[in-house]
């Protein structure tokens, strides 16, 4: 059987891109190198369209959004619980320090309406800087107004909030350690740049979007697993492709690992930018300046996945250990220089009786030496022992297994590990992802689009990409 | 009593002298009331030890807009600018990095390092023209108000955006670019030679509390080309005299136009009645009327200072108070016996005539900012190093040099404070760290004085000792600076106005805040 279209990846955006392409009448065929499901739960927010479109709900959708949504850690000290409800967190906050507590709803609610315009941006394929359609200005000058409607403050916010630091901002707001630590890490996950860096407050306010007001945590879900069980698409695993065909300068196939060839006049890669177009297509067909800009897609891996095995409950659902920004900040500046965090900053999550914990900073390329089975042994015992000391109760649990970012690299196929697919940073979003005058998703090759992270609107947003994507594609398919 | 003057201007620093130059040469009656003894605020050339003349705080010029040069007539004032042609960047190896005022020089010397570099220099060289094209119409511009929904600041925005687009997608791209990346990771997409990179990624962090692999650090790299555009002069630059001699020429002009130029006048006060500015309070006691009063000093200084916050809006109040100056650099100043030897390039040369930039690594640049994150003084900063005397002979006596050093990071919230013993350990780092480089330094100093930036606050009045009046940052730039709505050289208070380098757009000689100031105070009909 022949197919209109094969999407490289069953991953969340592979498959959203393959059902919406389902539903617009192709025959789709996924290719995916993993033998078997990846069951880890799906970590970040799934924009209502996409949940509505695919009628995500009825196939067993379950979203989980823990309360408190953070135990923050405080060395020596009794934890800082934040729930969904503002009041409360406001409580937990009043104990530390009363001001900063009476600042919270404000805080909440200031980010959340950035958080909204920005939703409102991802909701569609990125505005074009360089559009000359007048409907395309027109949906800027709208958004524009729609922002003014808010007020004057949410105009000065959008302008001035993103390419500042989230150290900057916190100091703004608030004086107790623990809650601005916590916060700077949201700032910094999955970027190689500290809580003093400049853009980290739009990355903290990229992760906010979609959890409610006062939530600095994205939910996490069985997204991943609803897809591949919602019928309709044919997923091939253990069919790794290694390269593109392009024939005329059109895209014409596949080649598998074993060599095999399958045809099809559309191609859909949710592999990274890095990772298609680098390692899948012949060079001969790219010009040199365009491979340039994929070659500088930033996407420095910093996050080392820990599972320790748990044989009782931990009593929380999620923890962090970022005890202030400096805490972040110095563990971020062993990372510039190619080192791994003395003392990272962690957060680890309970699933399926197991504790999961994301360790930052353990750089992909390290300075000296490589990631081999001391150093990874090293960095699970650091992670286990430090749990133990901050989180009351928890005892040193046994390690099951370490991922430093080549591990996940070759796990996930995602270059240099970074699971956003390209790091969410101001010169690397909207117009400007994957790479510049290349946001639409589509390709100097005809017929190859990407719908990966690594494209409008990025890393956190499950399936925004895929359906993104997948709206230009059958536009384009049918002009 | 009807008012003496039209105009009280706030200040003598070049901007506030440049504002009272344009005032003047319309007809108004402009009095100028400085603090010191001397005109320039922080673009000053001091006798700070005899016989040697220093350009104590600023000590190059390159931005200074040529329609200011023009109008003014400031050669007939006296300014007369001497290149700064050459940069060498010392490197621990032994070796060094050059870029030499000829083309071909510095594409040889920079083959040597990496062809490929060589290669790539022409391409970024044209590429940071073009965006220098971008942006310069821009520093001419009075920034629309975002916020509003006067017909006049959206037109204001519908022309900045077509000027976006004007410009070409290519091009936006890259300046966006510029404007959201860190230096280090731009010239990471350029270069390949470590020292080429921090020596161009320096230029980057200047004045700024971030690191080179900090985004926001990369716009600065324009400013490099901003000057050479214009074509009046090199891109960099030394006044003939120091400094101070643009101030001089800049108040000579004033002068010429009728201005009155008062020193040692210490404003404290704006006096203001039914929400409307009628002149000064000096320390003295004294009082001047006039219809209108122009602050050149820092926005703190201005909005939270000279009035009654009681007279503001609370949101100008608590923007103010937001906005950041975090001054992050120190200054020594050398007078010398002779000429230092740097290990790199033995003896006298024509790389003493330019600047030598103590920048050997990326990581040096960056281990330095380092420091300053935790509240230190840099123990390896990094520093700018120019040799005036070398050019101008008339700094210093026959045979004896003096030596400016720019150094950063010193950061004004200095754990523990500062005190002359952190004073001195500052400028022994800082010695210390260039002797490296060349080792005959200490047995030719004859003098030095070491400005950390609790002294430049104390001596200029710049908050924080911020160089730039306020952080060059993306957060405070453009329609953001000083605060939204307010960036258009107005206040809340009527007939009281702003002039100084905390408006747009800001930072190093550029004179462009004093001139649109007075562009926009004689719009209002004064």
């Amino acid at each position: 059987m022949s197919h209109d279209a094969l999407v490289i990846g069953a991953g969340v955006n592979g498959l959203v891109a393959a059902h919406c392409l389902v539903r617009g009448g192709r025959r789709v065929l996924v290719l995916e190198r993993a033998a078997e499901a990846d069951r880890s739960g799906d970590v970040g927010w799934i924009p209502p369209a996409v949940v509505r479109d695919l009628g995500l709900r009825r196939h067993g959708l379950k979203v989980s959004r823990p309360d408190p949504w953070i135990v923050a850690a405080i060395p020596g000290a009794r934890p800082l619980d934040l729930y969904a409800d503002i009041e409360r967190s406001a409580e937990s906050i009043r104990r530390l320090s009363p001001a900063d507590g009476a600042r919270w709803p404000d805080f909440c609610a200031r980010v959340h309406r950035l958080a909204r315009v920005f939703e409102r941006l991802y909701a569609a394929p990125p505005p074009d800087a360089d559009a000359r359609g007048l409907r395309d200005l027109l949906g800027l000058a709208a958004l524009g107004l729609r922002v003014r409607m808010r007020g004057r403050e949410a105009v000065i916010d959008l302008l001035r909030t993103p390419p500042m630091s989230i150290g900057q901002v916190l100091d703004e707001w608030f004086e107790t350690p623990a809650l601005k630590g916590v916060l700077a890490a949201t700032g910094v996950a999955h970027l190689c740049l500290g809580p003093r860096s400049g853009g980290t407050a739009f990355a903290f306010v990229h992760q906010h979007v979609g959890s409610p007001a006062g939530v600095f945590r994205p939910p996490v879900s069985n997204v991943g697993a609803v897809l591949a069980g919602l019928p309709g698409v044919e997923i091939r695993r253990n069919a790794e492709v290694v390269a593109i065909t392009v024939r005329d300068g059109r895209a014409a196939g596949v080649v598998l690992a074993g060599g095999e060839e399958i045809a099809a006049p559309l191609v859909v890669s949710g592999a990274d930018p890095r990772r298609t177009l680098l390692g899948m297509v012949d060079a001969a067909w790219l010009d040199p300046e365009f491979l340039r800009a994929v070659r500088h897609v930033k996407c420095r891996g910093v996050v080392a996945r820990v599972t320790l095995d748990a044989d009782r409950e931990p009593g929380f659902e999620a923890v962090a250990l970022a005890p202030s920004v400096d805490y972040v900040e110095r563990a971020y500046d062993d990372a510039k220089y190619g080192r791994v965090s003395a003392q990272p900053g962690i957060e680890a999550r309970r699933e399926n009786g197991r504790i999961v914990a994301d360790v930052q900073y353990a750089p992909y390329a390290l300075a000296e030496g490589v990631w081999d089975a001391a150093r990874r042994r090293a960095l699970g015992e650091l992670v286990a022992r430090t749990l133990a000391e901050h989180v009351p109760g928890l005892g040193l649990l046994p390690v099951r297994e370490v991922l430093a970012p080549p591990d996940l690299e070759a796990r996930y196929g995602v270059t240099e590990g970074q699971l956003h697919h390209g790091e969410m940073t101001l010169d690397q979003i909207l117009f400007m992802r994957p790479v510049a005058g290349w946001s639409r998703y589509r390709t100097p090759i005809a017929g190859l689009y990407l719908c990966g992270a690594g494209t409008h609107p990025g890393g956190g947003i499950l399936g925004g990409p895929g359906r993104n994507a997948t709206r230009v594609i059958l536009k384009e398919m049918r002009t | 009593m009807a008012p003496q003057y039209d105009v009280i201007v706030v200040g003598g620093g070049h901007n506030g002298l440049v504002t009272a130059a344009y005032l003047a040469r319309a007809g108004k009656r402009v009095l100028v009331l400085e603090r010191r003894p001397l005109v320039g605020g922080a673009a000053v050339t001091e006798e700070i030890f005899p016989g040697f003349k220093f350009s104590m705080f600023s000590y190059v010029v390159s931005l200074l807009r040529p329609e200011i040069i023009r109008d003014l007539d400031l050669p007939a004032h006296g300014l007369h600018i001497l290149p700064l042609e050459s940069t060498v960047t010392p490197m621990l190896n032994g070796d060094y990095l050059a870029a030499w005022p000829d083309h071909d020089e510095t594409r040889r010397e920079l083959y040597r390092h990496s062809p490929h570099d060589a290669d790539a220099y022409d391409a970024y060289g044209r590429v940071m023209h073009h965006m220098a094209h971008a942006v310069r119409p821009i520093l001419s511009m009075v920034p629309p108000d975002p916020t509003s929904l006067s017909p006049r600041d959206l037109l204001g925005l519908l022309r900045l955006g077509r000027h976006f687009r004007n410009i070409g997608p290519e091009n936006f791209h890259s300046l966006y670019k510029l404007m959201t990346m860190s230096s280090a990771d731009l010239l990471d997409e350029w270069f390949e030679t470590d020292v080429l990179k921090a020596t161009k990624a320096a230029s980057g962090i200047i004045g700024t509390f971030l690191g080179p692999r900090s985004p926001g650090t990369a716009y600065v790299l324009l400013h490099h080309y901003m000057g050479e555009l214009d074509g009046v002069f090199r891109a960099w630059g030394f006044a003939k005299g120091g400094t101070g001699s643009i101030s001089e020429a800049i108040a000579g002009a004033a002068r010429r136009f009728g201005a009155e130029i008062r020193t040692d006048a210490t404003v404290i006060r704006v006096l203001i009645k039914g929400g409307r500015a009628e002149g000064v309070a000096l320390e003295s006691g004294e009082e001047i009327r006039a219809r209108a009063v122009v602050s050149g000093l820092d926005p703190r200084q201005t909005f939270l200072k000279l009035v009654d916050r009681t007279e503001l809006p609370p949101d100008l109040v608590d923007a103010i108070r937001q906005f950041t100056f975090r001054g992050s650099s120190g200054k020594v100043n050398l007078a010398l016996d002779g000429l230092p030897s740097f290990t790199c390039l033995p003896g006298n040369g024509p790389h003493l005539r330019g600047a030598i930039s103590i920048s050997p690594s990326l990581e040096w640049v960056e281990r330095a900012y380092d420091d300053a994150k935790y509240g230190r003084f840099s123990r390896r900063p990094y520093m700018d190093i120019v040799i005036p005397s070398m050019i101008d002979s008339g700094m210093a006596p026959p045979g004896k040099h003096v030596m400016s050093i720019f150094v950063q990071y010193a950061p004004y919230w200095l754990d523990g404070g500062w005190n002359d013993a952190q004073r001195e350990a500052f400028g022994d780092a800082v010695i210390d760290t260039v002797s490296q480089f060349a080792p005959n330094l200490k047995s030719l100093i004859l003098h030095r004085q070491v400005l950390t930036p609790a002294d430049i606050e104390r001596i200029t009045g710049l908050s924080e000792g911020n160089i730039f009046a306020g952080e060059l940052g993306l957060h405070q730039l453009f329609f953001l600076r000083p605060a939204p709505s307010w960036a258009r050289y107005r206040t809340p208070i009527r007939r009281y106005y702003q002039c100084g380098a905390g408006t747009h757009p800001g930072g190093g000689i550029m004179g462009a805040s004093g001139r649109l100031a007075a562009i926009e105070m004689l719009k209002d009909g004064l």
